[in-house]
């Protein structure tokens, strides 16, 4: 069933600095030809070397990676080469501080009122523990979504994540029908967005700006990802709860603990929401056990 | 049918002027379609901000208006194709207003989704990008094939009738004239002629059942492709069909009533014509019944978690006001009226029809609405007014709108085109006598 | 919610009306800049720049403040490292450029400041930060072990730092995941060096099995952020697997299942060439009658 693709797979490649690229830099341990992914920018900058030397770096292999404009679109459709992301949603631990809430709304410029990520008050039923469910999108391994668009404005890609192509969509709004999980979102007006950004062109990657009249989601935050960070919410939890990684590389982190997938899974009994839909969801919850906090509705009913 | 003078049903049966109650009709529609196209420029500038949709009910009224369009469209196929093909040949008087109200509402079918869009000007995208996995191109596919084997199924039969307008070039004036001469100047009643539209005209009875099948399908597979209580039901398709083609014969009904008393045509549609129809009406209602108790009562008996809040919903809750009005309204009271004989005169059948395409207008509703309403995991986070659906006065006066559009259609078309087919009328009496 | 909702609506007026801002006299924030120094395995290093301020009682990240970074002091222009503004996140970052060489090699203790100048909305902020030259080193030893090791410029010569914490472990995307259950390892005081056993048998690596490990020291008050990374051959090989390709339901345009063309297509000609078919005999009526 499955195609094999490992020329794509040569992840170690944006790890490391291009040891070609470096002049006066004797006994670099890794080999040029380890670096085939990342396609160099042909824009050398001169930089000085912890020894003090003087060397040559292309722009590309630069770490942190310096502030890139965001991929063309016709790339964001295919997606970053060799990854599959996951994210992981430690049940346990969130009290519902909404800070992944705020950042999320605020880095994507979401219109005031709506959200990208829910926070649920949840409880099964009368008698079982209450506890909070945030939700993102679950960029879905058969995503219904995908499956009625009429014209390829969302859509998946080989890393796992959905997006929208907010320059595409015509806002049939069927996506929003068929997404059992309720994580789309529609602008019903013009977004309320500063100038300077709304006349940014659209980015499906950053899915920045929102337009009037078309779909938005929680996208996974590929511009971060693409610069070695993490979605907002991840790095804006102060709890930990979400954990987000490449499930290639069977390891989650949340920034600032890191662990390998399969064993948190298989430790703490992970699984996914209505998995007898079978739109096979890349977001996992760790059941909210052994809480030392209470759980706390002060929200208006 | 009492016997008539061939130039008697062509006096009788030629389009006429608008009268009085005709203008007053005709202005009293141009308004409301004014108003709604008022209503939709205010859409187009502040965006579906202006109606009562959010992220939780984010189909409305439109949609509904929407399936009810698709569905009394299929009417056309139930009383030109089906009847015919069965060799009943008292339908024939009634075969042009149901082809016409097929065409107008399908028209409007395609429109009222327009307006749906949140980027209307991006409609082109539906044929530059559209992906054949979406069921909504499957839904632009059929809806387009139906509406041009609905044409060609109002041509066909019309060709013989625009050689006998041509003749009243004086009656006609200088435009419907010209109109009747390129749409038939060719036609010269010969056999070899005739013979071409017979097999033409078989051949769309035929074709036009099918693809009535699937626009109904096809429409309800919106829904019931996606995972949502109260619409994840394989019985969605018959359901559909069923319910389109009792609110097709409803509307019928009402047509038949209008254009009789309007047009004095009791010679042509007679009251064996609505006691027939009647009958029809009231097979078709149970049959639509029988779907809806497998609809609801198979899904009720169960009461699965995420389906209870839906059903309680309608049955008691917040929207079965609505739920029962359509049930007795679009089946109930109906059978009970036209299951007498006295119920399937005119005025009664009238009536009935009445209840039957009102019931059927907010059982759309209530297919559509309610559902997004109860979604997987509970309303959150979002504001108050998101979990809620009243429409607002643009949404209602786009519905309607669109409503009185389609029977502006239908009203122009019965002014320039006879509404009862002449040829086929005089070859019916003709046959009678013989017979 | 509604401290959330405050929070918000604060932001929103920030971000969207600063013109009300400019004209009510409003009093400006007081900026912090936290500097930091980092070393990136041992060839290139750079700075980072965090700007933030306590608005509402609440420390916040400002994004859009210009900043300069400056080598030794700010008051010699000379010194310029170059110019920066912090990004959503409040961060502005610099590599350290050729022209710092002089600088750079004068000592090896060296000073990092960095200064934004007042905006309308803060007053000027200033950032300093001191360090010393060190230098981390990951290698292996027999039997899967890791090692690292610290050394610092003390004069001219580069010595063992002792009682260094050392994070060492495996590069995953966004994190570390440590080479087994120990997460930090402080430098031993003769060697300076910290050892550690590699336990993640089968981790995925990339085609080849190799792997990525690192060593770390993060934040530490003299030497700043130090990294040291290596690649070694004791992963998983990985096999990638995608249906990106394949034809199914959620694919894009053109790649629908073939079922689905077959039926589809195959129902559209036959429709359609009937109403094709009926086209043509309009035509050959309209023959008929014109004869």
């Amino acid at each position: 069933m499955k195609t094999n693709e490992n020329s794509r797979r040569d992840f170690l490649a944006t790890t490391l600095l291009a040891g070609a690229a470096l002049a006066g830099c004797g006994g670099n341990p890794f080999t040029p030809d380890e670096v085939t992914d990342i396609k160099p920018s042909g824009e050398m900058v001169k930089l000085l070397s912890v020894d003090g030397e003087i060397i040559e770096v292309d722009k590309a292999f630069l770490k942190p990676v310096p502030e890139m404009p965001s991929v063309p679109n016709a790339e964001a459709r295919i997606g970053i080469p060799g990854k599959k992301f996951a994210m992981v949603i430690d049940l346990s631990r969130c009290k519902s501080v909404k800070k992944c809430q705020s950042a999320c709304n605020h880095m994507h410029h979401i219109h005031p009122g709506q959200n990208w990520i829910k926070v649920y008050p949840m409880q099964e039923s009368e008698k079982t523990a209450p506890y909070w469910q945030p939700t993102t999108c679950m960029h879905c391994d058969e995503p219904p979504c995908v499956k009625v668009c009429p014209v390829d404005a969302t859509f998946k890609r080989k890393d796992g994540i959905v997006l929208i192509d907010s320059d595409r969509c015509v806002g049939c709004r069927f996506c929003m029908a068929a997404c059992p999980y309720s994580s789309r979102v529609f602008n019903w007006e013009e977004p309320q967005i500063e100038k300077e950004i709304a006349d940014k062109p659209y980015s499906c990657e950053t899915s920045v700006p929102q337009k009037k009249g078309t779909v938005g989601k929680c996208d996974f935050c590929p511009d971060m990802v693409r610069q070695g960070g993490l979605p907002h919410c991840v790095s804006a939890c102060p709890n930990g709860v979400f954990f987000f990684g490449d499930i290639l590389e069977d390891s989650v982190t949340n920034g600032a603990e890191t662990f390998r997938f399969s064993d948190l899974i298989k430790d703490k009994s992970g699984y996914r929401l209505m998995e007898d839909l079978g739109t096979k969801p890349s977001v996992y919850y760790l059941p909210p056990v052994n809480r030392n906090f209470p759980f706390e509705n002060n929200e208006k009913a | 049918m009492e016997k008539l003078a061939e130039n008697k049903i062509v006096e009788d049966l030629l389009p006429q002027k608008f009268g009085r109650q005709g203008q007053i009709w005709v202005v009293s529609l141009l308004a409301v379609c004014a108003l709604g196209f008022y209503a939709y420029c205010r859409q187009l500038y502040y965006g579906l901000e202006v109606t009562a949709l959010r992220d939780y009910a984010s189909w409305g009224i439109y949609i509904s208006n929407f399936v009810f369009f698709v569905a009394i469209s299929l009417v056309g196929s139930l009383i030109t194709a089906v009847l015919r093909l069965t060799d009943v040949h008292w339908s024939t008087p009634l075969t042009r207003i149901a082809e016409i109200i097929a065409v107008s509402a399908i028209s409007f079918a395609g429109l009222i989704i327009i307006v749906d869009m949140g980027r209307p000007d991006r409609f082109y995208n539906l044929f530059t990008h559209g992906r054949l996995q979406s069921p909504i191109i499957w839904d632009v596919i059929v809806i387009t094939t139906y509406l041009f084997i609905s044409l060609l199924l109002l041509y066909f039969p019309l060709l013989p009738d625009l050689k006998i307008m041509i003749a009243f070039k004086e009656r006609n004036g200088k435009w419907l004239q010209k109109l009747y001469e390129f749409l038939g100047s060719f036609w010269k009643n010969k056999p070899e002629q005739f013979k071409i539209t017979d097999k033409a005209i078989n051949i769309l009875s035929i074709t036009i059942i099918p693809v009535a099948f699937a626009i109904h399908t096809v429409t309800s597979w919106l829904f019931a492709t996606t995972y949502r209580p109260g619409w994840d039901s394989t019985n969605f398709g018959a359901y559909f069909i069923s319910g389109a083609f009792l609110v097709g014969a409803g509307g019928v009904l009402i047509a038949m009533y209008v254009f009789r008393t309007h047009y004095k045509l009791e010679k042509y549609i007679t009251d064996d014509h609505f006691d027939k129809m009647g009958k029809v009406v009231v097979l078709l209602a149970l049959v639509y019944l029988y779907f809806n108790i497998n609809e609801f009562l198979v899904p009720a008996f169960k009461m699965k978690k995420s389906e209870e809040e839906h059903l309680m919903g309608l049955f008691t809750g917040e929207f079965s006001p609505i739920f029962w009005f359509a049930i007795s309204a679009s089946m109930l009271i109906p059978i009970f009226i036209l299951v007498f004989k006295k119920g399937r005169k005119p005025k009664w059948a009238f009536f009935a029809g009445i209840l039957v395409v009102v019931g059927s207008w907010f059982k759309r509703f209530l297919i559509v609405t309610p559902t997004l309403l109860h979604p997987f995991l509970p309303m959150h986070d979002v504001p108050k007014s998101y979990t809620t659906y009243i429409p607002t006065w643009e949404e209602w006066a786009i519905a309607g709108g669109s409503l009185a559009g389609a029977l502006l259609v239908i009203t122009f078309f019965a002014r320039i085109f006879p509404i009862i087919p002449i040829h086929e009328t005089i070859i019916e009496t003709d046959s009678h006598e013989k017979a | 919610m509604r401290k959330h909702k405050l929070i918000q609506l604060l932001v929103l007026i920030i971000l969207l009306v600063p013109n009300v801002l400019m004209a009510q006299a409003v009093e400006k924030n007081t900026l912090s800049l936290n500097l930091k120094y980092f070393n990136d395995n041992n060839i290139t290093h750079h700075l980072l720049v965090q700007a933030k301020s306590k608005i509402d009682g609440k420390f916040q990240t400002i994004p859009n403040i210009p900043v300069q970074f400056y080598i030794g002091t700010e008051t010699d222009k000379t010194n310029l490292l170059g110019n920066g503004v912090t990004n959503e996140r409040g961060e502005a970052i610099i590599e350290i450029p050729a022209t710092a060489k002089e600088a750079w090699l004068k000592s090896p203790n060296q000073n990092f400041v960095v200064v934004s100048s007042a905006t309308k909305k803060f007053d000027e902020g200033k950032g300093d930060l001191a360090i010393t030259k060190a230098k981390l080193k990951i290698d292996t030893a027999e039997g899967k072990m890791i090692t690292a090791k610290i050394v610092a410029l003390v004069d001219t010569v580069w010595k063992p730092i002792a009682a260094v914490d050392v994070v060492v472990g495996v590069k995953r995307l966004g994190g570390i995941l440590n080479a087994n259950e120990t997460q930090t390892y402080p430098t031993d005081s003769a060697t300076g060096g910290v050892i550690a056993e590699f336990k993640r048998d089968s981790i995925p690596g990339d085609l080849k099995g190799n792997i990525v490990i690192i060593a770390t020291v993060v934040d530490n008050d003299k030497y700043g952020n130090l990294s040291s990374e290596m690649i070694v051959p004791w992963g998983k090989k990985s096999v990638y697997m995608t249906n990106f390709d394949h034809r199914t339901l959620f694919a894009r345009r053109g790649y629908s299942p073939l079922w689905l063309e077959l039926l589809a297509y195959t129902i559209v000609v036959a429709v359609w060439s009937i109403i094709f078919y009926l086209l043509v005999q309009i035509k050959i009526i309209k023959k008929l009658g014109v004869e």
